[in-house]
């Protein structure tokens, strides 16, 4: 057991040189990897639930499927009002089922994507430009523009501050969550090894040596902190980007 | 001071940072969200909404069916129940039919056994006025015959018989008036 302490980075395991300016190399690393295995979990079990559908006379795996669905369609209409961001409904939920399965994949040993600030800021600037789709939509370009104005023409400067932060904010605080989360449960991990290498290094002779080599104080403890740091945390901050993603879009639609 | 601290123990060839925004990474993520989005609509919510449409019609369709069975045993209901009035109306009426008639016949029979009851009495009535006529007659004839007799035998002579009747039958009237 190493005696500092380090965090669980993500690992860059090829790099392909572009050579395109700004971009940089193409790094596949954990993040992507994590990335389409979540993506394959989602599918796969999409393709699971919806096999063999019948109208009546269903099938628990069905019965879940459509429940799974009428919970994404009450949670765009409620949140919205209506039936008006239908559209969304599918956008909103592969939304939260990939943050769900990759902030909980760390349960499992692999590397949340979201532990990587790029995945949020891709999520907030695609949302970011929906919002802003939708404002024009609704208000017209020039009138897009004029809100930036209002109440007053002073306004202007922190009206575009407060716009830009809207996906900032958004990004960095699932990302905060999720890398504390990674921090914290290396943290745990860390401390329980050394706990334990202590302990079990004050057995005299070989056992000890042994014993002290396996941090056997990891097992347990960390399970019920995870419960937090991962499953209540993961799921809070899919569920509350997903709720800011369809206020945002919603609020958008209603100005003017 | 800590983010820096720990970079510096991470080895930097196979590691990014912790705190880093890759621009590829950053374009792969969102092409992986929209794959993400179109996969979930074409395995999850398209067959899913279709069965709740479909499940969605076919109770529909059941609740009109039922409902047109309601209006069509409603309608058959009133129609029963109107043809149930009918009857017993019709019942009422030939019952009271019937008790008119047997009324008018028995009226007719009482009727007609007066009548009868009132002939026979004109009749005997008649009768016996005829017969009390024909009695008289008799015994005018007989009280006659017997006074020509009588003053035949008194004046011992025979007189034209039809002089003497003629002067008999002017007394009897007499006396008989």
């Amino acid at each position: 057991m190493s005696q500092s302490f380090e965090v669980d980075y993500a690992k860059i395991y090829w790099t392909i040189k572009t050579g395109i300016p700004i971009l940089g190399d193409l790094q596949i690393t954990d993040t992507i990897i994590v990335s389409w295995i979540v993506m394959a979990i989602i599918t796969g079990l999409c393709i699971y639930l919806t096999r063999d559908l019948k109208i009546e006379n269903i099938s628990k795996r069905q019965a879940f499927a459509e429940m799974l669905v009428e919970t994404g369609n009450n949670f765009v209409r409620n949140n919205t009002g209506g039936n008006k961001f239908d559209k969304l409904i599918p956008f909103v939920s592969a939304l939260f089922a990939t943050s769900v399965v990759s902030n909980l994949i760390s349960l499992v040993g692999l590397r949340s994507p979201t532990a990587d600030l790029s995945t949020e800021a891709a999520w907030a600037i695609v949302v970011f430009i929906m919002i802003t789709a939708t404002k024009i939509r609704t208000n017209g370009f020039l009138g897009y523009l004029k809100g930036f104005t209002t109440p007053i023409a002073v306004m202007t400067p922190f009206n575009i501050l407060s716009e830009l932060a809207t996906p900032v904010s958004m990004a960095c605080r699932h990302f905060g969550n999720i890398l504390s989360g990674v921090v914290i449960d290396g943290l745990i991990y860390w401390a329980l090894g050394l706990a334990s290498a202590a302990l079990f290094g004050l057995l005299p002779g070989a056992l000890g040596q042994v014993l002290s080599k396996i941090p056997i104080l990891g097992i347990g403890l960390p399970a019920v902190t995870g419960v937090y740091f991962d499953w209540f945390s993961g799921v809070m901050q899919a569920f509350i980007f997903c709720m800011l993603t369809v206020m945002y879009i919603a609020n958008a639609a209603e100005e003017g | 001071m800590n983010m820096a601290l720990l970079a510096m123990t991470a080895d930097t060839a196979q590691t990014q940072d912790l705190v880093t925004l890759v621009p590829w990474t950053f374009i792969i993520q969102i092409i992986n969200l929209f794959i993400q989005v179109f996969l979930i609509k074409k395995f999850l919510f398209g067959p899913i909404n279709e069965i709740l449409e479909k499940r969605k019609n076919l109770a529909d369709r059941v609740i009109k069916e039922a409902r047109e069975a309601q209006d069509e045993a409603d309608s058959l209901k009133t129609q029963y129940e109107e043809s149930l009035t009918n009857a017993h109306a019709e019942a009422a009426r030939i019952v009271s039919d019937a008790q008119k008639e047997a009324q008018n016949k028995a009226d007719m029979l009482v009727n007609e056994a007066y009548e009868e009851v009132s002939s026979i009495k004109a009749k005997a009535t008649a009768d016996i006025e005829q017969e009390k006529k024909k009695a008289v007659n008799e015994a005018k004839n007989e009280i006659s015959s017997l006074a020509m007799e009588i003053a035949g035998k008194v004046v011992e002579k025979e007189i034209n018989e039809a002089d003497h009747k003629k002067l008999i039958d002017d007394f009897i009237k007499k006396v008989g008036a």
